[in-house]
């Protein structure tokens, strides 16, 4: 198949708007069934009661904001190297998103942390790094705005991205290397010492996310590409 | 200049280390006016919080890092601007030397005339905060590592935002979040070492920062400078 | 405080700023279509 038929953003516009609603259907599906995972088969916590339950949203809200980092990362790579137009705009595309589950990581672990660790905030290693990933996505998004050129913005935002990329294992390690507030990541690889219930609400919630900001994405760039190349013909002929 | 031969990396390296050094030393408001802002704002925080030596001690280290980034910050929307808007930066990189080369000079230009200072002068403040000798030349040793690294973030973001809408609040929004890193354990150095505890990983992070943002960093100013040209 | 408050602040305010984005993504894509119909009245003039 030739896949560079899909980086033309003509034809990208049309299947972006063929699959959008399919991931936005899932997400709200996956969403109603981890929340019912979450508070009716899950268990009340013996320690922290109902209040845990925040985490069906922080810890997916976490993950998804560094898998968006990342993912904006490789299209920012990528259109560095290939100096696709396409590869940018996504990049552009997934920035707000990003930025609203970073904010949301933020915001939900300053609720939970108030009634456990008698605190909104602490000055640790994972919530410091996490709040300057927040500002990454703010520079990226303002970055790229800042240029008469749209092109200049996409390369130079794409650059920042990249640059700002070492952040990330910061975060993630950042737990290990510092002995802080929050705990020691209980889902491993190899396994995990979580009730079932419990962990399966939080990987169906971050499975919501993960569609959800596919289909934000998507839908998001097919402006961006609408915008860009309102020019063209095919775009004027819509 | 023209002994170091043309087309190299040293040559460029040199010809712009050189080059800068002696606009600076003619024109030393831009260096003074960093120094003067480090030992002012440093300064300015024992008046603000009262003379509590104790209380100085134990935030010391972070305000004379805190006061370093500020200054370093400073002076980076003059690193590349002046030669932009005049077309020599445009010049210097259809030059036969190789963009690399000349990009590492400026910046180790910037390091000498920012950085270093800074570096020399942090004992002084030191002092004034009642650190101890030992904390004094942890402080000193994290900031002598540390302050390259600043240079060379810097020079990314400011070389990204040339010509930008929103100049210097935009380069704050890109340059602060990245030096965080480098004020924490730079800071963190001085801190362990004043609380007993060896300052060695930290410093040994921030020497390994230094090493991957100097192998790293100049490719990527070059990028943006070329983004920035074309 | 009891708990049911910090969950309703948690989960409002995730509920709150999806809202948001997608209010914000319906607002992206009206202002496309309106660049899209100006240019069309562009080419149109011609």
């Amino acid at each position: 198949m030739n896949w560079s038929y899909f980086s033309s953003p003509s034809t990208f516009y049309r299947l972006a708007g063929w699959l959008s609603p399919w991931f936005f259907a899932l997400a709200a599906i996956l969403t109603a069934v981890g929340l019912y995972y979450g508070f009716v088969v899950a268990p009340t916590d013996a320690q922290q009661g109902e209040v845990y339950r925040v985490i069906f949203i922080h810890v997916p809200a976490a993950w998804m904001s560094m898998f968006i980092y990342f993912v904006m990362a490789a299209y920012s790579a990528a259109s560095l190297t290939f100096n696709t137009r396409l590869g940018a705009m996504m990049a552009r595309a997934l920035a707000p998103t990003g930025a609203l589950f970073t904010f949301v990581a933020l915001w939900t672990g300053a609720f939970w942390g108030r009634p456990t660790w008698g605190t909104y905030w602490a000055w640790d290693a994972r919530m410091t790094s996490e709040l300057v990933l927040l500002f990454l996505y703010f520079g990226f998004i303002a970055l790229a705005n800042a240029f008469e050129d749209p092109r200049r913005g996409d390369r130079a935002a794409a650059l920042l991205a990249l640059i700002g990329l070492v952040n990330l294992p910061i975060i993630y390690f950042s737990v290990h290397w510092w002995n802080t507030l929050h705990q020691g990541s209980t889902v491993k690889l190899t396994g995990t010492s979580m009730h079932v219930a419990m962990l399966t609400g939080m990987l169906l919630m971050a499975f919501a996310f993960w569609m959800y900001s596919i289909g934000a994405a998507l839908t998001r760039v097919r402006s961006i590409i609408l915008e860009r190349e309102r020019r063209a013909r095919w775009a004027r002929s819509l | 200049m023209t002994t170091m031969a043309l087309g190299s990396w040293p040559g460029g390296f040199a010809w712009a280390f050189s080059r800068d050094f002696r606009l600076a030393w003619r024109n030393p408001g831009e260096t003074v006016l960093v120094v003067a802002f480090f030992v002012l704002v440093a300064s300015l925080f024992p008046l603000g919080v009262g003379a509590d030596m104790r209380l100085l001690e134990r935030i010391g280290p972070g305000v004379i890092w805190v006061c370093a980034l500020l200054a370093a910050f400073l002076s980076l929307p003059a690193m590349f601007s002046s030669d932009y808007m005049d077309g020599s930066l445009e010049q210097m990189a259809l030059s036969s030397h190789p963009m690399v080369g000349w990009v590492s000079g400026k910046i180790a230009a910037h390091w000498i005339m920012t950085g270093l200072p800074l570096t020399v002068l942090s004992p002084l403040l030191a002092l004034q905060y009642g650190l101890e000798p030992d904390t004094l030349l942890v402080l000193a040793a994290a900031l002598a590592i540390g302050t390259p690294v600043l240079s060379l973030l810097g020079a990314a973001c400011s070389a990204l935002t040339l010509g930008a809408r929103g100049g210097g609040m935009l380069l704050a929004l890109l340059a602060l979040p990245l030096f965080v890193p480098i004020l924490i354990f730079g800071a963190g150095a001085a801190q362990a070492q004043a609380s007993g505890l060896s300052p060695s990983p930290h410093l040994s992070l921030l020497a390994a920062g230094l090493i991957v943002a100097a192998m790293g960093l100049p490719a990527a100013v070059c990028l943006a400078i070329r983004i920035a040209l074309d | 405080m009891n708990h049911g408050f910090y969950l309703w602040m948690s989960y409002g305010a995730t509920a709150i700023a999806i809202a948001i984005e997608i209010a914000t993504l319906a607002a992206g894509r009206a202002r496309a279509r309106r660049l899209i119909e100006e240019e069309r009245d562009l080419e149109a003039q011609d």
